[in-house]
């Protein structure tokens, strides 16, 4: 079979469009409404798609004005995905938890529960939490420093992976007639110490049908990117045009090399906001009744923080101002606001144009065209090694995705780049990736490849 | 509406196999279905149809295995969010402990819960006494009993306004004008304590029930003091009636004097029946478990309740009251379930097997055998008596000791008036007569426009 692609669904409320709520046809308390996701699972299962995908942050993501601009995100992502895992059988199930505000115990705990209960089809999106309110709920006087927020990352998900491990693979033996549930010689303690963290184990949950949740890793920052090419299974990215995905992509993959690690054991999906009609004219006429939809106001104020210029002095039909901050400067989403930045000088645009062109998807590449049009830009950035797949995010919700399923992905399966049915149950084998052993059973088979040579 | 008798409350506390400790070993367990979503949903969706208030599932974040049992102790809250989709009624009540979350995280997992389930979640309030589990958060032992309600009053607190940091109203969504969210009804919380710092606002609006239940567990001096102040329904173990009815007045007493209505903290005692047809055959169940226990496994946990090494004592052995010695009594003591297991030893003077064996059930919790009419009596003398307003159901075995219960002991119930033939609400609040709390905050948005 030749290669395919990788399809995951990263959903939204109402979608991803910051004004998709206020859209006639829109019901604007689905945010709340675990049928309504449940729903929206089953249409992506129904589209043969990888896996859905939820973003997270503990906090509201932004000033208190804020919350005007559209629906929060009421429910958090692991629990969600629970009530998603009974309602679907294959799909994957996503969720973004932070290893800033968090503790790895309790991390590790809950997202083994959701891959059990799920029967191994859960994924953790690793992230450090660009918010820079977020740490305000936590105790700090304000977010940890980005150095900071990777430097503990990495010792997080090193102790995560550590209680995964744990427990050796047919370690619950069941022995009812000598009373032996589980052997206790095949469930190790972790005896972690390090700089941020001192975690004994075992974990109180054991192995799941794919050994452990997939490792989903999303901040492109050199740090990112380091994190990444060493632990990540999958990666989540912001890129606007094929270049710049052909050049992010190398680079990722040359840094997963330089790691050890088998390339094809991370698949890279930049993200896309696709806005489709019947006709170009159709799909257009989509995108600017959502671009009127927007309240300018509102980007407007956050896009003056970010480039630390007061709002009103900021000319919404003039080009970006010169002096902005600098991108060493920035604490929060580094690799985004460099993004930003570079695309609104490189296509000339106006303020009031960045502003329109980001409500969309806060960065990521939005495509308005008919479903062939979508499908051939994808078969260019998978053919031609700018993705391993996509992040699809729907302007809005359920439509977008109706409109996904059904108008883009069978053309990509009759072009033979997507999968007409499940080959398999659970996250790893629809990714394509390897069942993680147990660290006893890594270390034994280093012990054999040791004696063997 | 006419005035209802005071009615029971009963939840199904949920444990793989069952309660008793040897339950997997059974050859009736379905110990190959524990690891299994549908097995908790099927138990679920039978202490539902029985019309029964809640599940109940206990908590630590620490593997407490000895191989002897299953130990797989998945992460309560998710587990209860499968449960809630595959049910509509039944409360769905979860162990949390506040000595090692993060109230802002523990806020959003239960304010999820209540969402998802249309307002049936319960957060049973713990502080968590385990070396083991401290060993997995950075510590090296267990903080002190004034450590750790120290910091659970303060996370309570913080909990509690993050809920209602957003007004019930503060969802306009108006469209027209592009407001989703109105920012005058959503505040601040501001909380600068001893142990936690925790600006806010929540990330998400208030939840069916306000607030979900708070319940607790945990009758150490400390532990009551907190339950008066906080918990509106207390879980708690007590071998004899009269032991419970001491506790049953402290607790309602203090809760007065905090200035609460004593009939919105309920006082739920567990209770494990090995149900029979006639008391022989109750009594056969009963041993029959106790002979499937490992004597090993049973020490090892009773070493951990009492704090003490066994290892020098014969099964057959008395076992010496000194070893218990200042466990203190039901309404003086720092460790609570130590107290009930030497209150045992000091009233009974069992030996190791005898002590080892009345433990194998229930961890301390009365174990009872008889037919349904004798643990109807049983449970109604309690309540009745001033021990209990409703009862934290353990069965030995699941389903079959669960089935018994629902299908032999319930009826009883109903036909003597003291239980609900049917829900008459949908919020777990509803099913415990508790009130839905309005937010602190309420009406203070116009104060400071």
């Amino acid at each position: 079979m030749t290669k395919q692609l990788v399809l995951n669904a990263f959903l939204m409320s109402t979608g991803h469009h910051e004004a998709s709520w206020r859209l006639p046809e829109i019901d604007p308390f689905v945010e709340a409404d675990v049928e309504y996701f449940q729903d929206l699972a089953r249409l992506a299962e129904r589209g043969r798609l990888d896996s859905v995908f939820f973003a997270d942050g503990p906090g509201l993501w932004g000033p208190i004005e804020g919350v005007a601009r559209r629906p929060p995100q009421v429910l958090e992502p692991t629990l969600l995905l629970a009530a998603m895992a009974v309602a679907t059988e294959r799909i994957g199930l996503i969720a973004t938890a932070t290893t800033t505000f968090d503790e790895p115990f309790n991390t590790a705990r809950r997202f083994l529960t959701l891959d059990r209960i799920s029967h191994g089809r859960a994924g953790w999106n690793v992230v450090t939490t660009a918010d820079t309110s977020a740490g305000l709920n936590f105790g700090y006087a304000g977010n940890p420093t980005h150095a900071e927020r990777y430097a503990r990352a990495e010792e997080y998900l090193e102790v995560v992976l550590g209680l995964w491990g744990g427990w050796e693979e047919g370690a619950t033996v069941g022995d009812k007639a000598a009373g032996v549930h589980t052997d206790p010689a095949r469930v190790h303690a972790l005896d972690h110490t390090g700089a941020h963290f001192r975690v004994r184990g075992p974990l109180n949950v054991g192995r799941s049908e794919q050994g452990h949740p997939v490792v989903v890793q999303a901040g492109s920052s050199p740090a990112g990117i380091e994190l990444a090419a060493a632990y990540a299974e999958a990666v989540f990215t912001a890129q606007r045009t094929v270049e710049e995905g052909r050049d992010f992509y190398r680079r990722l993959k040359a840094a997963t090399v330089a790691a050890g690690r088998d390339p094809d054991h991370l698949k890279i999906l930049p993200g896309i906001v696709p806005i489709l009609g019947g006709t170009v004219a159709e799909a257009r006429a989509k995108e600017r009744q959502l671009e009127e939809l927007i309240i300018l106001d509102h980007p407007l104020r956050q896009l003056a923080a970010d480039i630390g210029i007061p709002a009103d002095r900021i000319d919404l039909d003039g080009p970006l101002p010169t002096n902005i901050r600098p991108v060493e400067e920035i604490e929060g989403n580094r690799s985004r606001y460099e993004l930003v930045v570079d695309f609104a000088r490189r296509e000339r645009l106006t303020v009031r144009q960045i502003l329109q062109k980001l409500g969309g998807g806060r960065g990521h590449r939005t495509f308005v065209g008919t479903p062939e049009q979508v499908a051939d830009d994808l078969e260019l950035w998978f053919t031609t090694d700018a993705a391993d797949g996509f992040n699809v995010m729907p302007a809005v919700l359920p439509s977008g995705l109706e409109e996904f399923v059904d108008g883009v992905v069978p053309l990509l399966q009759r072009r033979g780049l997507f999968r007409e049915e499940y080959a398999g149950d659970t996250l790893r084998d629809h990714y394509g990736l390897p069942v993680p052993p147990s660290l006893a059973a890594r270390a034994a088979a280093s012990d054999r490849a040791l004696v063997g040579a | 509406m006419t005035d209802q008798p005071r009615q029971l409350k009963l939840n199904a506390f949920l444990h793989d196999t069952g309660h008793h400790e040897a339950s997997w070993r059974h050859p009736d367990s379905s110990a190959d279905r524990v690891g299994d979503i549908s097995w908790y949903q099927e138990l679920a969706r039978k202490a539902e149809a029985a019309k029964l208030d809640a599940v109940f599932l206990a908590d630590g974040p620490a593997h407490y295995g000895t191989g002897y049992r299953p130990s797989t102790q998945f992460e309560p809250i998710t587990f209860l969010t499968a449960l809630a989709t595959a049910t509509e009624r039944i409360g769905l009540i979860a162990t949390a402990s506040t000595t090692f979350y993060e109230p802002y995280n523990l806020a959003r997992l239960f304010g999820s819960l209540d969402r998802i389930s249309g307002g049936r979640a319960g957060w049973n309030i713990v502080t968590t006494f385990s070396e083991d589990a401290a060993h997995n958060f950075g510590l090296t032992g267990v903080p002190s009993n004034e450590e750790r309600y120290g910091r659970a009053e303060e996370f309570v607190e913080v909990v509690t306004r993050l809920w209602d940091s957003w007004e019930d109203d503060a969802e306009v969504v108006d469209k027209a004008a592009g407001v989703f969210a109105d920012q005058a009804r959503i505040h601040r919380i501001d909380h600068v304590g001893r142990h936690l710092r925790v600006r806010g606002p929540f990330n998400a609006p208030r939840s069916p029930q306000g607030r979900p239940v708070y319940v607790q567990a945990g009758s150490s001096n400390e532990g009551r003091a907190f339950a008066a102040r906080n918990a509106e329904a207390i879980f708690t173990a007590h071998q004899t009636l009269g032991n419970a009815q001491a506790f049953y007045a402290d607790i309602k007493a203090q809760a007065r004097t905090f200035g609460r209505n004593p009939d919105h903290v309920l006082v739920l005692p567990g209770i494990s029946p090995f149900i029979g047809d006639t008391p022989a055959e109750a009594k056969a169940l009963y041993d029959e478990f106790n002979e499937l226990t490992v004597a090993a496994y049973g020490v090892s946990q009773l070493e951990k309740i009492a704090g003490v090494s066994l290892g020098h004592l014969e099964l057959d052995e008395a076992v010496p009251v000194s070893l218990f010695g200042g466990a203190g009594n039901v309404l003086d003591n720092n460790r609570s379930r130590k107290q009930v297991v030497a209150n045992i030893v000091e009233r009974d003077r069992p030996t190791l097997r005898q002590l080892l064996h009345r433990l194998a059930g229930g961890r301390g919790h009365n174990v009872v055998h008889g037919t349904p009419v004798q643990v109807a009596d049983t449970i109604q003398e309690w309540f009745e008596g001033g021990a209990a307003d409703g009862f934290n159901v353990m069965p030995p075995l699941y389903p079959q000791l669960l089935d018994a219960f629902t299908s032999k002991v319930v009826p009883i119930l109903q036909d003597r008036g003291l239980f609900r033939t049917d829900y008459t609400g949908t919020t777990l609040r509803e099913h415990y007569g508790l009130p839905r709390p309005g937010s602190l905050y309420a009406g203070t948005a116009a104060a400071t426009a």
